[in-house]
């Protein structure tokens, strides 16, 4: 009985987790902030699974240094820090009456549906990786398919940009500038991070 | 009708959760607000073409250098 309830909360948490990915394409400001609101822990661990699965399809075309679950943890890691860094900046900022506004759980739902362009755009990149691999040729094709391929990873990023702008208006509740301050911190030591994370080839793109 | 006074209040507890941004002048306000609205829905409509100009764009200005660029993206995952 406890199974079949299970399934039922799951298989519907799915269906929630596909109808906000589609709205986050289609209708992204409505979409965040009800994604904002949202309290059902089932969709975390259905997103979190999502991204798991992709680092273990990846371990097969790595250079497997680390096993896939190690970069997995590192990745929840950096989520967390990344996610409690804005918390606690916005906790810092904010005005006494908008303290009281904010939570954490909000920032965990925004943040982990913004990760949705970055699963996309990394896992597009892997599957192309397999049929199509580098390096480019300066042939006609190999130039069309460079400019194709920089429009898609641009829209992606802008859509990603996107995202964790409203992510952060939806859970920290400050103005647009306050925002931009707070990204601009968080890149002051996120930048050498990823070089780090480079260096000792945990990522060679922070998957953030 | 308790229902639906309870999910207009709802709805209207969504939509008035953040204040407006006010960007100082309303010059600033009025031209981000007006920005912003289309990427409010859809906003692929507007961003895919611009990322295409831009991708054009860049390949004049780089020429070879962005085909190596593709390739270390193509690294990149």
């Amino acid at each position: 009985m406890d199974f079949k309830r299970f399934l039922i909360n799951f298989l519907s948490s799915f269906l929630i987790v596909l109808k906000r990915s589609v709205g986050l394409i289609s209708d992204p400001y409505k979409t965040m902030r009800k994604i904002s609101m949202e309290r059902d822990s089932y969709q975390l661990f259905i997103i979190a699974g999502l991204i798991f699965v992709y680092f273990k399809f990846i371990y097969f075309l790595r250079d497997k240094i680390y096993p896939a679950t190690f970069i997995y943890l590192i990745f929840v890691a950096d989520f967390l820090t990344m996610v409690g860094f804005f918390y606690l900046m916005t906790k810092f900022i904010g005005s006494r009456k908008n303290k009281k506004e904010i939570s954490f759980i909000s920032f965990i739902f925004t943040f982990a549906y913004s990760l949705l362009p970055t699963l996309i755009w990394f896992l597009s990149t892997s599957v192309l990786y397999v049929f199509l691999p580098p390096p480019r040729t300066f042939s006609l094709l190999g130039k069309g398919f460079s400019i194709f391929f920089v429009t898609y990873s641009l829209s992606l990023f802008i859509w990603k940009l996107i995202l964790i702008y409203l992510a952060l208006r939806f859970s920290s509740k400050q103005n647009f500038f306050r925002i931009i301050y707070m990204i601009i911190f968080f890149l002051i030591w996120f930048i050498p991070y990823s070089v780090f994370l480079y260096q000792f080839k945990f990522f060679r793109i922070p998957f953030v | 009708m308790k229902n639906i006074n309870f999910r207009m209040k709802q709805k209207m507890n969504e939509v008035f959760s953040i204040e407006p941004n006010d960007l100082g002048t309303g010059y600033l306000t009025s031209f981000f607000k007006k920005t912003t609205s289309y990427l409010k829905t859809m906003p692929f409509i507007y961003v895919i073409p611009f990322t295409f100009f831009i991708s054009i764009f860049m390949y004049f200005v780089l020429g070879r250098f962005l085909i190596k660029l593709v390739t270390i993206l193509q690294y990149g995952f």
